[in-house]
């Protein structure tokens, strides 16, 4: 649950909340929640990239890089005893 | 005897440590979906979650300004009696103009902000005017006292995206100084510019930065100049005439732009 909440803090942050603040809770759910910092990412530059801004959406782009990297460091650490 | 099942665990994939996220990610692939396929239904259904979030940065600003020391917001009362009365006066005679240039044609399009920096990552904003309006990508975009803002980037029907000049990778030609010094002047962000100029154009910290237009419009005022004793040049830091974060209503117009075209068709000189 508190997953959840956190989640929708982050969506919310980013429309009422500078955003340090989103990306903050992003990072917080990263390990937990592997696809939010993505999910949060193409939800920030749905609402706020101009192809006039940058030259690509750069918080998707991190989004799916700290997706990538926790989805990695899952498949390395194996916190389980048996195989 | 009792069995013990252990469930096969995928480290990757498992339903149960990653639902939520999944969730979120198809929520924010349909809601880009959404502003790709109808981006003006997009922006009519955003428009009221961004004006409770302006709302709520007004209230916040006030309630915080509240536990200011009481003798300055005596000292800002007065000052702004004072104020007030020249603009009392003022706005009489505006409203005389006013009535003398209505026939005119109007000298731009004025649009309400949408949205906003500090909330938006990037240096944009939204603007509640769009081609219905007369708004076409490529107009330039004012702010308070003729204050050139940025250009829109990007049009649907009834709203526009504006990127700022202090937009990351940005450049703007302008002047600076009491020598009118020419700069090229780049977008740093958070509103933000810099600048180079050589280290004899004496340039020091509170001089205005203008932009070409009718006239020389103030685009912002050098906070501090680095300087680096191997270099013949020097960095200006630029902070804008108009902060971004607090930008409600903007005029938007064609500029130069449109004036070139018209040149274009006119002449058959390459221009």
């Amino acid at each position: 649950m508190i997953r959840l909440i956190t989640l929708l803090l982050a969506f919310i942050a980013t429309i009422y909340l500078p955003w340090p603040v989103a990306a903050l809770l992003a990072l917080l759910l990263a390990p937990f929640e592997p696809f939010a910092p993505l999910a949060l990412g193409i939800f920030i530059d749905t609402l706020y990239y101009s192809s006039g801004t940058a030259g690509f959406p750069h918080f998707a782009f991190l989004g799916a890089l700290v997706t990538a990297l926790t989805l990695l460091v899952r498949t390395r650490l194996r916190a389980g005893i048996i195989r | 005897m009792k069995r013990i099942f252990l469930a096969r665990r995928n480290a990757v994939l498992s339903a149960a440590d990653i639902s939520w996220g999944a969730y979120a990610l198809v929520f924010a692939l349909l809601f880009l979906l959404f502003r790709l396929l109808a981006p003006n239904l997009f922006w009519h259904a955003l428009s009221p979650v961004f004006g409770g979030a302006d709302a709520l940065a007004s209230n916040t600003r006030s309630f915080f300004a509240s536990f200011e020391n009481a003798a300055t917001l005596a000292a800002q009362v007065d000052a702004l009696r004072e104020q007030n009365a020249a603009l009392v006066a003022l706005n009489q005679a505006l409203a005389a103009k006013a009535a003398e240039t209505a026939t005119l044609p109007s000298m731009g399009i004025i649009a309400g902000v949408v949205a906003r920096p500090p909330e938006s990552p990037y240096d944009t904003l939204v603007v509640a005017a769009g081609t219905s309006a007369g708004v076409a990508a490529g107009q330039e975009v004012f702010g308070a006292g003729g204050v050139p803002l940025g250009v829109v980037s990007s049009v649907s029907a009834d709203f526009s995206r504006v990127t700022l000049f202090s937009a990351p990778g940005m450049r703007v030609h302008g002047t600076v100084g009491s020598a009118n010094t020419a700069v090229t002047l780049l977008g740093a962000g958070g509103g933000t510019f810099v600048a180079t100029v050589s280290r004899l154009a004496a340039i020091a910290a509170g001089d205005n930065v203008f932009v070409g237009g009718p006239g020389a419009l103030p685009v912002g005022t050098i906070r501090r100049v680095d300087s680096d004793p191997s270099s013949p040049a020097v960095t200006l830091q630029i902070l804008p005439a108009l902060s971004p974060f607090t930008i409600n209503w903007v005029v938007l117009r064609d500029t130069g732009a449109a004036f070139l075209n018209t040149l274009r068709a006119a002449t058959s000189t390459p221009l």
